[in-house]
């Protein structure tokens, strides 16, 4: 069974990604259900992908443009758009 | 049809929008600013192939997405970034026979109150940047700017299956980092 820790916590970090197979969730449950280390490990990558993506809600959502890279923007444009 | 060829309108509506976007996923604003200007030129001088099937914002997006995974693609093609020797913490983490050398600990703080703590921004991203570059790269891609598969293995150029090596990898390497420098304090205090 122990053997097992590696591919347990791949599969874990895989389900973050991408759906499962049958198969391999069945046998990531049944690991997870014996083996405390990995419920922890799989708990903790969770987290993490929980935090990021609170974080990446947060981080950007009031930015904007500053007046001197839009006044920059509109003079590269108007420059072009005379060409 | 024309009166929706105006990038000084583009700007004006969705010039915050594409900027965020970009930001998201350069994290530099000289970076960001220069790509919003690339694609806004781009879609200038390309506003014929704006089929009208989707909206302005869509196509402008869609534009400024292939600007960014072009940055990437040639960040990483300038810095000749190997692949195939990238760090494999895994065997760092478990014996021989797969099973863990060292118990993970169990963190007791939940994602909100993570968010909430900038002292926790700090470590997190400490952590993320002593990841090897490949592996950075790629759980920035994913985790950060939640860039879909495809988008990060078409700007890294990797297959799904090694992409998938690469975030456990990162994923590993960074609950390790982060039960150093953060959730081990738990226990000391």
């Amino acid at each position: 069974m122990k053997h097992a820790c590696r591919q347990a916590t791949k599969l874990a970090s895989d389900a973050l990604d991408r759906r499962l197979t049958a198969w391999e969730l069945l046998s990531l449950r049944f690991h997870l259900l014996l083996c405390s280390n990995c419920r922890q490990c799989d708990k903790s990558m969770k987290i993490i992908h929980e935090t990021a993506e609170l974080i990446r809600h947060s981080q950007y959502g009031d930015l904007k443009l500053s007046d001197e890279q839009r006044r920059h923007l509109l003079e590269v444009l108007d420059k072009e758009a005379h060409c | 049809m024309s009166e929706t060829v105006n990038p000084q309108q583009w700007l004006q509506e969705h010039g915050d929008y594409l900027y965020r976007y970009a930001m998201s996923r350069l994290h530099n604003e000289d970076l960001a600013s220069d790509m919003l200007q690339e694609t806004l030129l781009a879609a200038w001088k390309g506003h014929r192939n704006f089929k009208g099937d989707s909206t302005i914002r869509t196509w402008l997006i869609g534009i400024l997405k292939h600007k960014i995974i072009d940055h990437i693609r040639k960040e990483i093609r300038n810095r000749n970034l190997s692949d195939a020797i990238e760090h494999d913490p895994t065997s760092a983490y478990f014996d021989s026979d797969g099973s863990w050398s060292e118990a993970p600990r169990a963190w007791k703080e939940n994602p909100e109150d993570l968010c909430r703590s900038g002292q926790f921004h700090g470590v997190l991203d400490s952590c993320i940047d002593k990841l090897p570059e490949k592996q950075r790269l790629v759980f920035r891609m994913r985790e950060l700017s939640n860039d879909d598969t495809e988008t990060v293995c078409k700007a890294c150029d990797v297959t799904s299956t090694h992409l998938h090596v690469l975030l456990h990898r990162a994923r590993l390497g960074l609950r390790k980092c982060l039960e150093i420098k953060w959730f081990g304090k738990d226990e000391r205090s």
